[in-house]
């Protein structure tokens, strides 16, 4: 059984960093929508290093990694449908 | 069929040597990812629809979330690393790393209690805006799952500490940990979308 210990350490380490970075980017004062994207970039990133190295999904076969993968684009078929929706439907 | 008896997959097996257990883990935590997707999804059209959305760090308290989601992550690793420790037979390491992770789970929910005390004694209620339906909503269905967590630790941990786990016996805290990373990885995305954008 390879020995990860190190690996895990750094990949909390980095999640730490890019945490913090993300308060950092949230507190200044740039474009909205570049704020966005950079956040949300972030956001995937360590949900990525979660999934790949504490969830062990690299080591997974790939039919298993093609059914994890499934639920993504519905879930963004699900927004631009609902986004679309928006401006015939409701007033809030 | 002893539970320690080797069985040999098929070499084409598409799950390679996934247990049922497993597969059956993280066919639960798609399916509860979609709810996620739902409940965030909701939110953010809700929030485009909406003619004024308020700052979230002049309402919600993001330096302490953001130590949150730091021990989020510090249990994550604790998590990984009690999987590590019986993987190589160490009983007490599993034990050991199974507690921190524990009690970091407890921690984290007593903040979001602590949290949601003080937007409540502010007059921030479930039904003062939408905005505060969508926060309370979100996080509170994700405390749900770590208070379903933290107690399925403890029922792994009980099974830990009369040694039913070994270096040959670790599916258990293998389906546990997929379990508590899904709750993590939730938490990374649920505290950028409702505290940070």
């Amino acid at each position: 059984m390879n020995d990860y210990k190190s690996v895990y350490i750094k990949n909390a380490i980095w999640l730490t960093i890019l945490t913090v970075l993300e308060v950092g980017i949230a507190f200044i004062d740039i474009f909205r929508t570049g704020q966005i994207v950079l956040l949300m970039t972030f956001a995937i990133t360590k949900m990525m290093m979660v999934a790949l190295i504490y969830m062990h999904v690299q080591h997974e076969t790939k039919t298993l990694k093609w059914i994890l993968f499934i639920p993504i684009p519905a879930g963004l078929l699900f927004t631009f449908a609902l986004m679309y929706d928006i401006p015939f439907r409701w007033v809030v | 069929m002893n539970q320690n008896q080797t069985v040999t997959m098929p070499l084409n097996d598409p799950f390679g040597k996934a247990t049922t257990g497993k597969l059956g883990m993280w066919l639960f935590i798609i399916i509860d990812g979609l709810s996620f997707s739902g409940l965030l999804i909701a939110g953010a059209a809700l929030r485009v629809a909406a003619n004024a959305w308020p700052v979230a760090g002049e309402i919600l308290n993001i330096p302490l979330t953001a130590f949150n989601t730091f021990l989020l992550i510090c249990t994550s690793f604790t998590m990984v690393m009690a999987l590590n420790a019986i993987q190589k037979g160490n009983q007490a390491g599993l034990k050991k790393y199974l507690t921190y992770t524990m009690i970091g789970g407890g921690i984290f929910l007593g903040i979001q209690v602590y949290e949601y005390y003080h937007l409540i004694s502010d007059g921030f209620f479930l039904n003062t805006s939408i905005y505060s339906g969508v926060f309370y909503v979100t996080t509170c269905f994700h405390g749900m799952h770590v208070l379903s967590g933290v107690i399925y630790i403890s029922f792994i941990l009980y099974a830990a500490s009369q040694g039913r786990y070994s270096e040959n016996n670790w599916n258990h805290v293998e389906i546990l940990g997929l379990f508590w990373h899904f709750v993590d990885l939730v938490w990374i995305l649920v505290f950028t979308v409702i505290y940070l954008i």
